[in-house]
């Protein structure tokens, strides 16, 4: 379960005002909000990256404290491109190296799996492959650690939509487990079709949220010019 | 760790861009090697016929008033291990006159085959590991950490101390591995050429190798500093630049212009020449006058006064010309061990120091060479007012035995090198927990 409760922070131009709210086992939660800025500071923060002003945040009941990864929770950040990571390492090279440090290979091929990804982009440089391929590796990488909760920063932007049916299908399949996953993005459409919760942030409050289901009957464009314009 | 070394092994040789520069310090060091040996073995035979010319000169002189006036040459031979050093060194083709004449000449020939010889700065194995090598170093410094984005996913796998510090011991293993071999297996062929090098000499360039491997290491960890301080940005480059000719450009040349503005406060050599002069012809004065004052004086009587005033000179003027030259030296040798502890301040300066000591063509090599000249003047010297004065000999003997005029300049450590090391040590040190405080500092905020 992942919980945040009176978080609070201001930086610059943009802030967060006492956000509180709980992502409960096998439950999509998507916090809507139109600045990726205090989606990115929400991301760091949450992977201990980053202190919050004030606020407390816990995974499974157990407090984040200072500056240090929590346990249990897989963070999914938002890749623009391979060329941010280390574009001249062979993939498979990277996918042996992350397996000696415990990752299971097992894991990782099982959501290689789903992404119908072939051996043979092993072999290749990260540079070569292409975006969603290299995406589709990272999420692999990051589904290997079996973990309770999953933050996920606004990871589907930029790609087709072939990859996120398979990225949906990941996701159910996490949420089927139990899994507590909290979806940080800017996307309407895609979280009423994914989520079972919305929460919508304007100007660093908390304003509105909604089940999924409910969002069905309203009019979403209505809701994205209320809260995301 | 053997994950690490696997991986950053694979990272760094897998890369075809860092193989061909790898491939291209490797061919360069082989060839600047190779040319060094040819000149080795060159000077080698030019050493021979240099010294079957001597012989000849020798046996051509017809009087010892010649042999005084012409005196013989003095050739300086570098250590075998300067074919590594070959343009890294202080002095280059050197050699002086010993004769009866009050100044001690050093020169250097530009004469013949010798005028194409002169090939620049760097071009030999040491310049080329110092150039490229640094280059190559900044710049793997520079990939080692990737991205704060590549910190954060590996972060989540193991805690940013663990990856920051097994990532540099495995990239500097391999590394340094690199370079240790190519040391090595040029130092082992070119002793498959025929070069021998005694004990010492092999030690001595074991050790050059390691301060070698020290420094890039340094240069490295500066280029991931770099990085961190510059916050990844892509415009990197000019930062990367900059500490690049910093280091191995600006600090060695306002080092070698701060030595020379040391020397000077030392006196003019002409100077020191024209006092040692201006005593010669005091004591010739006081010969001339006697002459003048006793214009009828026999031959034999003549002669047994120049022996007179020989020994005069010898006991006195000859004393005191030498110990203006031994001052003189003394005052040298004071600007050298100041520039030597003023090397040991920064790595790349004390690495120019370092080769031109392993060399033997340095400044302590030039201190020797000069003690030697000194003390095989003042036995030519004695030599040549013996037979000159007292022997009757009809043919010229000559004062060299065997090949005594070849001055053998030994390979030698500077007496700071533990010192040296020692701040290439911190250095690297300092640069590696700043660089990791600044990093976790980025990420962690």
């Amino acid at each position: 379960m992942i919980a945040l409760k009176n978080l609070t922070f201001e930086k610059g131009d943009f802030f967060l005002s006492d956000l509180s709210l709980e992502v409960a086992s096998g439950e999509i939660y998507f916090l809507l909000n139109r600045l990726d800025q205090v989606n990115n500071f929400l991301f760091r923060a949450m992977g201990g990256f980053q202190s919050a002003g004030s606020g407390k945040i816990a995974y499974d009941g157990v407090p984040l404290v200072g500056a240090e990864r929590p346990p249990n929770t897989v963070f999914i950040d938002r890749i623009g491109d391979c060329a941010d990571f280390d574009a001249d390492a062979r993939l498979g090279h990277w996918l042996d190296f992350l397996c000696a440090q415990g990752l299971s290979r097992k894991n990782i091929y099982k959501t290689l799996l789903v992404g119908n990804f072939h051996e043979r982009q092993l072999k290749k440089m990260v540079r070569d492959l292409t975006p969603e391929t290299f995406k589709l590796a990272y999420l692999a990488f990051c589904f290997a650690v079996d973990s309770g909760n999953v933050v996920i920063n606004d990871f589907i932007r930029g790609a087709g939509k072939n990859f996120e049916l398979k990225f949906n299908k990941l996701l159910l399949q996490k949420k089927a487990a139990g899994r507590s996953i909290l979806f940080l993005g800017n996307d309407i459409f895609y979280a009423s079709e994914i989520a079972d919760r919305v929460g919508f942030i304007k100007n660093g409050r908390l304003m509105f949220e909604a089940a999924s289901a409910d969002l069905k009957d309203m009019d979403i464009k209505d809701l994205y010019l209320k809260f995301l314009n | 760790m053997l994950a690490f070394l696997h991986f950053e092994g694979r990272r760094i040789f897998g890369d075809k861009k860092i193989l061909i520069f790898l491939v291209f310090i490797s061919l360069f060091s082989a060839y600047f090697a190779w040319s060094g040996l040819n000149e080795h073995q060159q000077f080698q035979a030019e050493k021979k016929i240099f010294l079957k010319f001597e012989k000849e000169k020798t046996s051509q002189i017809l009087n010892y008033m010649q042999y005084g006036a012409f005196g013989f040459r003095l050739l300086y031979e570098a250590s075998p291990l300067n074919l590594f050093f070959i343009n890294s060194s202080v002095l280059q083709n050197v050699e002086s006159n010993i004769d009866s004449l009050e100044a001690i000449k050093v020169e250097s020939s530009f004469k013949g085959k010798r005028l194409f010889l002169k090939r620049g700065y760097f071009k030999d194995f040491a310049g080329i590991s110092f150039v490229f090598g640094s280059l190559f170093m900044l710049y793997l410094g520079h990939l080692a950490l990737v991205s704060p984005a590549y910190l954060r996913f590996m972060t989540s796998r193991m805690s940013l101390k663990k990856y920051y510090g097994l990532t540099s011991v495995a990239r500097l293993f391999w590394l340094d591995l690199f370079f240790s071999l190519l040391g090595l297996g040029l130092f082992l062929l070119v002793q498959l050429r025929g070069v021998v090098f005694s004990g010492a000499e092999k030690t001595v360039f074991l050790l050059y190798l390691l301060f070698l491997v020290i420094m890039l290491d340094f240069i490295y960890l500066l280029g991931q500093l770099t990085t961190v301080l510059v916050n990844f940005r892509k415009v990197f480059f000019l930062s990367f630049f900059i500490v690049w000719f910093i280091c191995i450009f600006l600090l060695p040349e306002m080092s070698r212009i701060s030595v020379f503005n040391q020397s000077l406060a030392l006196e003019s050599a002409e100077k020191v020449n024209l006092e040692k002069f201006r005593t010669l012809m005091d004591l010739e004065k006081k010969f001339h006058d006697y002459l003048k004052v006793n214009p009828a004086t026999p031959l034999d009587q003549i002669r047994q006064m120049q022996k007179k005033f020989a020994v005069q000179f010898i006991n006195s003027s000859y004393l005191l010309n030498t110990s203006l030259e031994t001052k003189y030296l003394r005052d040298v040798e004071k600007v050298i061990t100041g520039h030597e502890r003023q090397s040991v301040i920064f790595p790349t300066t004390f690495y120019h120091f370092l080769t031109g000591e392993a060399s033997g063509n340095g400044y302590y090599g030039y201190l020797d060479f000069m003690d030697y000249i000194m003390k095989l003047r003042n036995r030519f010297m004695q030599f040549y007012l013996a037979k000159r004065y007292e022997s009757n000999d009809t043919v010229v003997e000559s004062f060299v035995k065997s090949d005594e005029n070849i001055f053998r300049a030994r390979s030698r450590l500077p007496k700071t090198f533990w010192l040296g090391m020692l701040t290439a040590v911190i250095y690297s040190a300092v640069f590696w927990v700043l660089g990791y405080w600044l990093v976790r500092r980025q990420l962690f905020q």
